[in-house]
């Protein structure tokens, strides 16, 4: 029998709590130039309102209840290689009422958090007596450095440290074999735990950020031939747009979070204005028209605020893949590609685009859906669509159904003619 | 906001208000530090940003034992004489903009020559401090045949005590105008000019706006990169010459400076030239984070300069206490980011005569034959020690190349 962790409730002190409605008192806010709208990043009136809420209406104790409420967590010591050493890792963890519920690992990003699986969780787990659609037991961390994870102390940890998290976690758990999902930084994490541990731990991996380089005339020459005769469709076009204005104007945080991250964190752990704009404005300008609510967005900002380490362990991440081999672009970043099956979910804003022919050229690719609206936070934005997409990749009809031994995800039924192909209901 | 009398000149004394230094200190009791990682030495912690013990050192500092008011009187004495004007500018309406104007203490030197106007542009994170140590050396130098100057050093519009643009779209024609009208506002016809960092661009653009008729002649320490490699098609015979005449040791070193900026040392460029307002956020409510974001450079950029705790933190109160807020000063690179104006075509460099002193720790270094095509190089020399804050760390070097370049030139 395997522990399901030290349970776990948010539990922030008043003397945080005071602290920041002191710094928030003494507020002080830029000018802004006329009509510059989102231009120059965050607008003014946005941010002046969001802090005036926070001040004032915003109720963090009533969010903490809920939050608690709503997502079960836990903490468990992880041991980490590479002389990282026990690691406290927090968790959200839920089962489905559905025994063989397929197991589930929900990797977040920045600066996103566990909060990301909030949406998606009662979806996943819900039961379908009359097997319509399969289930899942959810299992959701906080990256180390993030939320109420410890963070790393010592330089060095890189994506396959945060790997072997994921993987040890469910291990702990009792789940030999599971699926991910991940974005942003899941997407790269997630694709190192299908290259590490895939076919033995991991069997099948789903993202909504597909990684994948253009083909070239070596890596893939017929590929690369046919895209030169056939135009990109409008679709296609704007997507690259997309990209193109992500790489010329949104690039900023993340150069700076790889070079000098400490830098930059003493004003986001100072300022929790300075902290509030640089989340807000991702969380506006990534997504597709999400009509946030002041509230949710003062939730988002808030777990980074009172997170364990402070918002400035976070921003480590970014330096330290950056100076590692898998640094993006890097020749070995995108090399070894994962043998297991991979699902991938495109939405339309999301940050960097990748046609279709370019995502079958790496992975595993066995299932993958377009959608018309969305952007970089799908499970937040999107969550029935992409619960959608996991349920048809992985449910009865699916390409992967069965994949995790024993777990199909569904309450068993009696065998009928129906059940006799592969991988079919097991008893 | 301004009247008719804003546009004559006015003396200028740096006085802060009890009330901002008061709000300053109520942050400071209130500063909350992030972890650091375990790292063997400043020189490891310094690859991740600025180190912790700094940070915490500089603001235990500037909380107890750093006197503004003494610094302010300082400031005071050592730029004066001070002043603010209102000057028009185009689509901009009047600006004020704040100055030091010190007349050379001769009008004529031992050699019979008249004190050169000279026109002083400071840069991001700098300010008119920069003109503090060559200031008496520029108007009064120690030898009788030395050339002088008259030196007027502004305020960037965003920066320091002058008016920040309430606009968009205020790049460097815009502060190249501003600046050219207040030289011709003070009587000076025909100037020169010295600038680094954004002293470079805005003085590059006044050469090619004004060049000839006003500014005769410019120099500067960072010749940025408008400074491009020659390419064949282009420029043949520069090119041919580029490929034969081998780097010097000197320029090996100075290129992998140039590696390093360009790889580890651009994010606050990139931030500052796509998203200056969601940072603005940052350095205008947190001293810590300002603090850190500008000590990072004063410390990088410099070729080992013993920074003394209270010198940093005046550079850093003259930004926390600017008259238009750090924020401010952030938008030149948005500015000329978007008027895609930090590359000038070799076709249209400015044609005066133009000097530049190399300091090895410059954050970009270009071989000759790339620096001849940012202007018409003239006066070039090399110095064994320096980084970008040349007039600061360098002040006698600085001006002794001064007085040999416009010399000879003029």
């Amino acid at each position: 029998m395997s522990s399901v962790g030290t349970p776990f409730r948010i539990a922030v002190p008043d003397s945080q709590l005071d602290l920041l409605q002191k710094k928030l008192s003494l507020a002080t806010f830029p000018d802004e130039l006329e009509n510059s709208g989102w231009r120059y990043g965050a607008p003014l009136a946005d941010v002046e309102r969001l802090v005036a809420r926070w001040r004032e209406g915003y109720d963090w104790k009533a969010e903490e209840a809920k939050l608690n409420e709503e997502l079960p967590q836990f903490t468990r010591d992880i041991e980490v290689s590479g002389g990282h050493g026990k690691m406290n890792i927090h968790y959200v963890y839920k089962r489905s009422e559905v025994e063989n519920a397929i197991p589930l690992l929900f990797v977040h990003g920045w600066p996103g958090s566990f909060i990301e699986v909030r949406k998606i969780l009662p979806l996943l787990i819900q039961a379908f007596p009359d097997g319509k659609f399969p289930s899942f037991h959810v299992v959701a961390f906080s990256l180390p450095g993030y939320g109420f994870s410890e963070a790393p102390t010592k330089p060095g940890f890189i994506v396959e440290h945060y790997a072997e998290i994921g993987n040890k976690l469910m291990l702990a758990l009792g789940y030999n074999e599971y699926v991910t999902q991940g974005g942003d930084w899941g997407a790269i994490i997630t694709r190192k735990i299908a290259q590490i541990y895939g076919g033995k731990n991991s069997k099948a991996w789903h993202t909504n950020v597909a990684l994948a380089a253009p083909p070239t005339l070596t890596s893939q020459p017929l590929l690369y031939l046919r895209q030169l005769f056939r135009p990109f469709t409008a679709a296609e076009k704007a997507a690259f747009e997309r990209t193109l204005w992500f790489q010329k104007e949104g690039m900023g945080y993340f150069l700076e979070q790889s070079t000098q991250p400490q830098t930059v964190g003493y004003s986001l752990a100072d300022s929790p204005v300075g902290l509030l704009a640089w989340i807000y404005e991702k969380l506006v300008t990534w997504t597709d028209s999400y009509p946030w609510e002041d509230d949710e967005v003062l939730t988002w900002v808030s777990i980074y605020y009172f997170s364990r380490a402070g918002p400035t362990a976070a921003a480590r991440t970014y330096y330290e893949v950056f100076h590692s081999p898998d640094a993006f672009g890097s020749p070995s970043a995108l090399k070894s590609k994962p043998t297991i099956p991979m699902g991938v979910s495109v939405f339309p804003k999301e940050l960097v685009f990748t046609p279709k022919s370019w995502i079958s050229a790496s992975g595993n690719l066995v299932y993958v859906n377009e959608h018309t609206s969305g952007g970089h936070f799908a499970a937040h934005e999107k969550p029935e669509l992409l619960v959608g997409d996991l349920r048809k990749m992985l449910g009865r009809k699916g390409p992967v159904y069965g994949i995790v031994p024993g777990k199909n995800g569904y309450v068993p039924r009696t065998r009928s003619r129906r059940d006799k192909r592969k991988g079919g209901a097991k008893l | 906001m301004t009247d008719s009398d804003s546009l004559s000149e006015r003396p200028f004394q740096i006085s802060i208000p009890d009330s901002s230094i008061e709000l300053l200190q109520k942050k400071l009791a209130l500063a909350t530090f992030p972890d650091e990682l375990e790292l063997e030495s400043d020189e490891k912690r310094r690859m991740y940003g600025a180190p912790l013990g700094d940070i915490k050192r500089l603001v235990e500092r500037w909380k107890t034992g750093f006197d503004w008011r003494k610094a302010e009187k300082k400031l005071n004495e050592d730029l004066s004489p001070m002043f603010v004007r209102g000057i028009e500018v185009e689509g901009f309406g009047v600006m004020d903009v704040h100055y030091v104007h010190r007349k050379s203490e001769r009008e004529v030197d031992a050699k019979g020559r008249k004190a050169v106007p000279l026109l002083f542009v400071h840069g991001w994170p700098g300010s008119v401090i920069e003109v503090r140590k060559i200031l008496p050396l520029l108007t009064n130098p120690e030898k009788e045949d030395e050339l002088s100057f008259h030196v007027v050093a502004p305020s960037l519009p965003g920066f320091g005590f002058s008016e920040a643009p309430r606009k968009k779209g205020f790049n460097l024609t815009q502060y190249a105008e501003v600046f050219n009208k207040l030289m011709l506002s003070l009587g000076y016809n025909e100037y020169v000019t010295q600038g680094g960092d954004w002293g470079f661009y805005i003085t590059r653009r006044m050469a090619q706006l004004y060049g000839h008729k006003h500014v005769k002649a410019w120099h500067t320490n960072y010749p940025g990169p408008g400074a491009i490699e020659p390419a064949f098609g282009a420029q043949p015979l520069h090119y041919l010459r580029h490929m034969v005449t081998p780097y010097t040791t000197r320029e090996k070193t100075a290129l992998e400076r140039s590696k390093w900026f360009t790889t580890q040392g651009m994010g606050y460029n990139i931030q500052q030239s796509t998203q200056p307002q969601t940072l603005g956020y940052s350095l205008s409510d947190s001293p810590v984070g300002l603090l850190a974001w500008v000590y990072e450079k004063l410390v990088n950029w410099t070729d080992g300069y013993k920074w003394n705790d209270d010198e940093v933190l005046e550079w850093v109160s003259v930004y926390w206490f600017s008259r238009p807020g750090p924020a401010a000063s952030l938008r030149i690179y948005y500015e000329v980011t978007q008027a895609n104006q930090r590359v000038v075509p070799f076709r249209e460099k400015p044609t005066i005569p133009m000097g530049w002193s190399r300091f090895p720790m410059e954050l970009r270094s270009f071989p000759r034959t790339w620096t001849q095509n940012v202007g018409d190089l003239v006066f070039d020399s090399e110095h064994p020690s320096g980084g970008h804050f040349a007039a600061h760390e360098e002040a006698e070097r600085l001006v002794d190349d001064l007085q040999k370049m416009f010399s000879t030139v003029l």
